[in-house]
């Protein structure tokens, strides 16, 4: 398959995925790190998290795929919502405890 | 090395703007970016265009990481 659609398919079998540097657990990376943290804070519950480090395909795909070239991407319901910058600031107006409580 | 004045410098060379600011320490910086062009877009496309305006120091990972204010000139006034 095509990673390209491998990608899609994540995107969308999943409600939230993360593509990051590490794991949740083990990041590798302060912003992946702080990406993880926001999701887990305003209750993604389980998300979908992609080790780019153990997945190069995905990495050099996913930078294709939403137009992106940094680390961590978050996606939710499919749609690209941007990188840790994002995220946060998303977070601090509480634009996405909104957009997580409407996951599919 | 990359500094925050090639950063800024590849930003207004790359796009129209009205005011950028950039601190970093070579590897992290922190823009802010002020631009007409960000009216009817949204904060992804936002990025989107300052990337686009950098280039290739994005693409080849030159610049670990960057983060981003992007504002339209009536936004940057009233966060002033």
């Amino acid at each position: 398959m095509d990673i390209q659609e491998v990608i899609r398919q994540q995107v969308t079998s999943n409600p939230v995925v993360l593509y990051m540097k590490g794991t949740p657990q083990f990041p590798q990376c302060g912003f992946s790190s702080n990406a993880a943290r926001i999701l887990k804070a305003a209750g993604a519950g389980n998300f979908l998290a992609v080790n780019l480090l153990l997945n190069p395909e995905i990495l050099e795909g996913i930078k294709v795929f939403a137009n992106w070239p940094t680390i961590p991407l978050i996606f939710i319901n499919g749609e690209f919502i941007g990188g840790s910058d994002i995220v946060t600031e998303m977070f601090q107006s509480g634009e996405l405890q909104a957009l997580l409580a409407k996951k599919d | 090395m990359i500094t925050p004045e090639i950063i800024k410098a590849g930003i207004e060379q790359g796009m129209e703007t009205i005011h950028v600011s950039v601190t970093g320490d070579g590897r992290h910086f922190e823009a802010v970016v002020v631009s007409e062009e960000f009216a009817g877009k949204n904060r992804v496309q936002r990025h989107q265009r300052v990337y686009q305006a950098l280039g290739d120091s994005m693409r080849d990972e030159m610049i670990h990481a960057l983060t981003m204010k992007t504002l339209t000139p009536q936004e940057w006034e009233s966060s002033r």
